[in-house]
């Protein structure tokens, strides 16, 4: 088993991003800032219609507009297009102003068919068939033990009904890539993807070139979060295009088309029944689940990190004439935490019990995770930690908030993650006779610091400051690295990377061993020096200079004993509610991760904080919202689509658990654990706040008041 | 985007003679709506006159009591001016919040006076009254931001104006030049509720250039309240500017009037009546605020926002007046 160095001198420190200056800076260029000689620009003409039969389409005018260079039809008539932003057209011009217009300017005559946007249109009794399958498919239920007799000697039980909407990805970079052809059948492409060569294999898949002939770069790029794996149509598109043009293509998507066919996270409702003992154990859940992902699934997990011991649950998939949802930081995971979560509080409350002590209650005795840990005393070392942050001692019960108006409240959630990683990886490392040092991998860095964590590895091992690192990654023809998901990067690179740069290092110890007449386990690295037998003897540079013209070019790969996988975390809220206006505020957050080693605190908090930011996003704010009698999305748009601006912000606490024993797992991946619990939490507190359960996410001054009118019609 | 013919004036008669000419035309200011509306080909002018170069338009002017803004001078200056802050909190208040530091810095309150819905239908391009085979979109679809009064009749968007209510509320008239000369009318008289999708939901006639506001001397005490969702680059839901003027502690004269209830910003008269003749205390000002919600008939999605107009008449009647109780504790 291979093993991390016992004592660190940069692993498990705080090193700034690499390329954190050129990112402030805007130096760095990303692949949509990519201009190569002779660019055109591309636009997808797509439908208007949320369902409709392409009867015929003439491009003709188009192609004679001025600037046009290329048209290409993405279908043909006859097709059926399934959504508002379904691709149809193509177009190349030498300015993006030139191209909106002719793809404006192609003809098509659509039979507008009859669609359903949203769950409730779709489930309507009436609704017309959309799909030839059915609108919905439900599930068959999944039952452990016997929940109706169970329930039944439950001490006290709550039934509700919780909802959250679709939500997007909302990437700061849009989809897209710039093609450019270097001759008939080689091709190079700038694409801001999750996949460097997933992007690659679609090219050779497209155009039957060599995959030798194909080189796909990713320098930067400005977010992904689960939905860039692949070129996609509008890639293909723009491929297409450069080669008909003979010029390369630019084709980004426009914000709309970001939020009509980037991707987006499935809504979820449930409508679940829980029941507990009187001391607070649950016995019993029975839960009736839905949601939407477009055409594609929407189920999550649930019951969710709570164990109980009689339960069933049927998951009913609703299909809708929306874009396809994608892969979303932590798929599955924020809905399933954000209903579980809420009937554990609307139990605890109804229990008259502590919800932090309820929820620590009812953990699994053991949920062993890789590496002998048994997450349950993670999580009571966890919640402890965080309700120490929050000053969860201030906790009072529902109802409590205050006598005016504005009304404070906390609340908690847990969440889980696997964030292993792939075991097929490699990491080449160069180390050249003048000392430089160089990486690289066909992975890519989709912000999380990827470049940063390779570069730290490297410089453990040779003793160097990390900046002198360059760590080569975001190009599909170096050695094969992972995709940017599933929190697997990590730990997929960087037990290849670590081996190495060991084997690096000991190719360079053989080599220089004779010249200095010592054995090679005398030697040694440390601050730019080669030490023999614990003392400095050459610089790093002069022992490199001993190479001769022969650079060390060596390939890792992975070994055990480096990474692993199975995490928790819990997070806190504390927010106001104004009850007469609904708004609600964010105070303070505190985040509470464990990931086995952390190879850069930065890095590693930065990804809390931005996964803390997007789980407030979908707290508070985010949502989706379709047209049933039009069809069409009403807010695609960064104005009426809301998210959080940075006074909407409120303090974040991150709380690394970092100990031994966490450290001697090795690398887990943190990209999408921190993001699971916020929205949960946000919920819980408003209720803790206003005394009333919220039932439908995003906590918006609607939805506050609507619960508080239905709760006062109620009363 | 539609190819158009681009002029720059840079003295209010040329202004006017470049508004008037003949074919669609648009007055470019801050460009905050106009360009965005453009590029979404909500509107295609044929001709767009631009306003920032015509320096008379813009400034502040203190005259006999009595405060004239140029329609070009920026948010922004709106917010770092004193006089605005000390004299007239409803709009001062009302301004602050208006879109981001980078709009505020490019809008100007002739633009925000003037800005178009929006009202999503009429974004994404279903018209002004987004009426489809007769029915209306909003009444049949998602109006959660849409009107709660007038709703009988077929304009159901909100008046977008952050700066008409507050300027509404205190007396404000408005200075138009035109082909035929000068003439000015109360800021109110800028709307109008409109019978088609072809009207325009504002009255200024082709050619006309609004060239100022001018809040009258006398003012008394004043104040807006506003509640959004979020803190930063978010519209009001709903707002109220409320202006009394007192004899000693007691009302003699109000107006009071909403933002994001109504196709035109509201005047709620029922409101100024309740108020009128007695101290502003928080019972009357609870009375006042239920006598504003009055007559609400909201559409579907948006009777949350009756709720609204109840809070912000009371919390702007009494910050009016010092009274911030919902800080308090």
């Amino acid at each position: 088993m291979a093993k991390w160095p016992a004592n660190p001198r940069v692993i498990n420190t705080r090193v700034t991003r690499l390329d954190g200056l050129a990112k402030a800076s805007g130096r760095a260029k990303y692949p949509s800032d990519e201009r190569p000689e002779g660019l055109l620009f591309g636009v997808v003409l797509y439908s208007p219609h949320a369902h409709a039969k392409v009867k015929s389409i003439d491009a003709s005018a188009a192609e004679k507009m001025p600037g046009v260079k290329a048209v290409h039809l993405i279908v043909k008539p006859g097709a059926t297009l399934r959504y508002q932003g379904d691709d149809i057209a193509a177009v190349a011009a030498e300015t993006e102003e030139q191209a909106r217009d002719a793809a404006r300017a192609i003809k098509v005559e659509y039979e507008v068919l009859p669609h359903v946007v949203t769950e409730r249109q779709s489930t309507a009794e009436g609704a017309p068939k959309a799909f030839a399958a059915g609108n919905s498919r439900p599930g068959r239920a999944q039952t452990a033990g016997k929940p109706d007799e169970a329930m039944k000697g439950a001490d006290a039980t709550i039934e509700a009904t919780y909802e959250l909407p679709v939500i997007t990805h909302v990437c700061l970079e849009p989809h897209g890539l710039t093609a450019e052809w270097k001759g008939p059948d080689s091709i190079t492409v700038y694409a801001s993807t999750q996949s460097v060569m997933g992007v690659a294999n679609d090219m050779v898949e497209t155009f039957g070139v060599d995959a030798s002939k194909v080189k796909v770069l990713t320098e930067v790029m400005g977010g992904g979060f689960g939905s860039k794996f692949n070129a996609d149509v509008w890639g293909i598109a723009a491929a297409k295009l450069a080669k008909e043009a003979g010029r390369p293509v630019r084709m980004f998507l426009d914000r709309a088309q970001e939020h009509l066919i980037g991707g987006n996270r499935p809504s979820a409702k449930a409508t679940i029944q829980l029941g507990a003992t009187k001391d607070g154990k649950l016995v019993a859940m029975t839960a009736e689940t839905s949601g939407t992902g477009g055409r594609g699934g929407s189920n999550f997990p649930l019951p969710y990190v709570y164990h109980v011991p009689d339960r069933t649950r049927s998951h009913t998939e609703v299909f809708v004439n929306c874009g396809g949802s994608r892969a979303m930081r932590a798929p599955g995971h924020p809905q399933g935490c954000a209903v579980m979560e809420a009937a554990m509080d609307d139990l605890a409350h109804k229990l008259g019990i502590n919800p932090l002590e309820f929820r620590l209650k009812n953990l699994a005795e053991t949920d062993m995770v890789a590496g002998g840990i048994n997450r349950t005393e993670i999580y009571h070392e966890q919640v402890r930690r965080g309700a120490e942050l929050i000053g969860w001692g201030r906790w009072k019960p529902r109802g409590q908030g205050g006598d005016g108006p504005v009304k404070r409240g906390l609340g908690m959630a847990l969440h889980q993650w696997g964030g292993g990683g792939a075991q097929d990886k490699q990491v080449a490392c160069i180390v050249n006779p003048d000392g430089s040092v160089e990486l690289r991998s066909a992975t890519q860095d989709i912000g999380t610091g990827a470049r940063t964590i390779l570069a730290i590895i490297a410089a453990e091992v040779f003793g160097l400051e990390v900046g002198r690192i360059r760590s080569n990654i975001g190009d599909s023809t170096f050695p094969p690295g992972q995709s940017s998901g599933g929190s697997t990067t990590s730990p997929s690179m960087a037990p290849p990377c670590f081996d190495a740069a060991v084997k690096a290092r000991d190719e360079l110890f053989r080599r220089i061993a004779p010249g200095l007449e010592a054995a090679v386990e005398d030697l040694a690295l440390k601050d730019g020096q080669v030490l023999v037998k614990g003392e400095a003897r050459l610089t790093w540079e002069q022992a490199c200079r001993k190479l001769g013209m022969m650079p060390i070019n060596v390939v890792g790969v992975f070994a055990q004993g480096l990474s692993s996988t199975g995490v928790g975390g819990c997070q806190f809220a504390e927010v106001t509610v104004d009850v007469e206006t609904g708004v609600v505020r964010l105070k303070k957050i505190v985040a509470v991760q464990d990931t086995g080693l952390i190879l850069d605190m930065l890095t590693w908090r930065s990804q809390v904080y931005g996964g803390v930011i997007g789980g407030l996003n979908y707290g508070l704010f985010e949502e989706r919202i379709m047209d049933e009698p039009t069809g069409v999305m009403l807010n695609p748009d960064m104005e009426m689509y809301k998210l959080a601006g940075a006074t909407d912000i409120p303090e974040i606490v991150v709380e690394a658990h970092d100990t031994p024993e966490m450290r001697a797992r090795g690398v887990i991946g943190v990209g999408e654990p921190p993001t699971i619990s916020t929205a949960a939490a946000i919920g819980n507190a408003v209720a803790n706040a206003i005394g009333v359960r919220v039932p439908k996410w995003p906590m918006s001054p609607m939805n506050v008041l609507d619960a508080l009118a239905a709760a006062e019609g109620k009363a | 985007m539609k190819a158009f013919a681009y002029l720059s004036p840079t003295t209010p008669e040329d202004a006017v003679k470049a508004l008037a000419a003949p074919g669609t035309v648009e007055a470019l200011s801050g460009g905050t709506d106009l360009i965005g509306r453009m590029k979404d080909y909500v509107a295609s002018p044929e001709r767009v006159v631009y306003l920032k170069d015509v320096k008379a338009l813009a400034g502040i002017v203190e005259k006999d009591g009595a405060t004239a803004i140029g329609a070009g001078t920026r948010l922004v200056d709106l917010v770092s001016s004193a006089t605005i802050r000390d004299r007239l909190p409803a709009l001062w208040q009302a301004t602050t919040e208006v879109g981001t530091p980078q709009i505020r810095n490019m809008a100007t309150v002739g633009g925000n006076l003037l800005q178009r819905p929006r009202c999503w239908y009429y974004r994404n391009g279903f018209g002004l009254l987004a009426m489809k085979d007769g029915k209306s979109l909003v009444r049949a679809g998602d109006n959660r931001y849409h009107a709660i009064f007038m709703t009988d009749g077929d304009a159901l968007f909100v008046n977008p104006s952050s700066l008409a209510v507050p300027l509404i509320a205190l007396g404000a008239t408005a200075t138009i030049l035109g082909p035929g000369g000068e003439r000015t009318v109360p800021v109110e008289q800028l709307y109008r509720v409109p019978k088609a999708d072809a009207d325009r939901e504002q009255t200024l006639a082709p050619g006309e250039l609004l060239a100022a506001v001018t809040v009258p001397a006398g003012v008394g005490k004043n104040a807006s309240y506003e509640v959004r969702q979020k803190q930063a680059h978010d519209w009001p839901l709903v707002m109220t500017s409320v202006h009394l003027k007192m004899d000693g502690d007691s009302v003699r004269e109000a107006r009071v009037v909403l933002y994001g209830v109504a196709p035109i910003p509201w005047r709620s008269e029922a409101a100024e009546k309740a108020v009128v003749g007695g101290l502003v205390t928080r019972e009357r000002a609870e009375a006042v605020a239920k006598a504003a919600a009055e007559g609400a008939k909201p559409l579907s999605n948006n009777g949350y926002k009756v709720a609204l107009v109840r809070t912000t008449v009371k919390r702007a009647l009494l910050s009016a007046v010092g009274d911030r109780y919902w800080q308090e504790g």
